[in-house]
């Protein structure tokens, strides 16, 4: 059981947020996507993802190139190769957890 | 864990969230099925070659058209991963080369596989459950009309089918009522294809708007 619960604490935090969860995992499937699709798929605000994106940026998970589609602006969003292990990590510790 | 599953798969659904894939399928069966009902002489059979890269570019180009000016501004872009091409590759390499060995089989006119040959669009059928059926409820309808349309082709009598395809190409090497199953078949899928396709995309459209300006 105490291990159980160590597993539960060694949970990676910048992942285990809902919003973030889905983002990591949606992001994991794809080889890339935009702003757009994650907003569509996720049903979260504008500004909402957008700060989760800046936190999965800052930890090294996604990178994040600003484009354009004709003339408007794309922001296309890709998990790295450290954001691809720590989902895959991730998923098992929690199915060791649970 | 298992929300985490599906979040994996819906990237996979968005595919045909708009009902291109299933109009892209249907456009190449009905093609296909044309192509194969050519008679020996018509004019467009001695370019049939052509006539069938010409489909193949229309739907690769119609596809992306679509999604660029249709799909993408609405509800996002998504690049798939090419993770398994050689993989799919060789699949379609050993199913491709698995044709001509079938034809071998159809043209030794003692073996009548027209009835196996018709029960593969349950194959077909399952298929298409599994990839695109799946998310969406309506779409179990069509899978029951193209079991339903596998199992009608199976037992139709043989006047019926070699009536479809007396004119046709093929029938020179292969039994006519063979021809004419595989001719029925792939009007049937195809025309269920491009139904379905056809409501999906009026639907994407009469639900979805772009967004003011993207994004960030």
């Amino acid at each position: 059981m105490n291990r159980q619960i160590r597993t539960i604490a060694d949970l990676d935090r910048v992942i285990h947020e809902p919003g973030r969860l889905m983002i990591v995992a949606l992001l994991f499937a794809v080889e890339r996507s935009d702003f757009l699709y994650l907003q569509h798929e996720t049903g979260i605000n504008k500004g909402t993802l957008s700060s989760h994106l800046s936190r999965l940026e800052e930890a090294g998970y996604i990178e994040v190139t600003k484009t354009y589609r004709g003339k408007v602006p794309q922001t296309l969003l890709r998990l790295t190769g450290a954001g691809r292990k720590a989902f895959e990590q991730y998923r098992r510790k929690l199915k060791e957890a649970l | 864990m298992d929300q985490v599953g599906s979040l994996l798969d819906r990237p996979k659904f968005y595919r045909n969230i708009d009902g291109v894939a299933e109009l892209g399928g249907g456009v190449m069966c009905l093609g296909c099925a044309l192509l194969l009902w050519l008679p020996a002489d018509s004019v467009w059979h001695r370019i049939s070659i052509f006539a069938f890269a010409g489909l193949v570019l229309v739907i690769h180009y119609g596809t992306k058209a679509i999604k660029a000016h249709i799909t993408y501004p609405r509800t996002g872009f998504v690049e798939y991963r090419r993770r398994y091409r050689w993989l799919t590759a060789i699949i379609a390499g050993a199913l491709a080369a698995l044709v001509p060995v079938g034809l071998v089989i159809a043209s030794r006119r003692h073996w009548d596989i027209t009835t196996p040959a018709s029960l593969i669009g349950l194959v077909f059928a399952a298929a298409y459950a599994y990839q695109i059926a799946r998310p969406v409820r309506w779409k179990w309808v069509v899978v029951w009309a193209m079991t339903l349309g596998s199992l009608v082709i199976a037992f139709l009598p043989a006047d019926v089918l070699r009536a479809l395809a007396n004119d046709s190409w093929v029938t020179h090497p292969v039994r006519t009522r063979l021809v004419g199953t595989i001719l029925l078949s792939l009007m049937i899928y195809g025309t269920m294809l491009l139904i379905s396709g056809g409501i999906s995309l009026w639907l994407y459209v009469r639900h979805t708007q772009a967004p003011a300006q993207e994004g960030q």
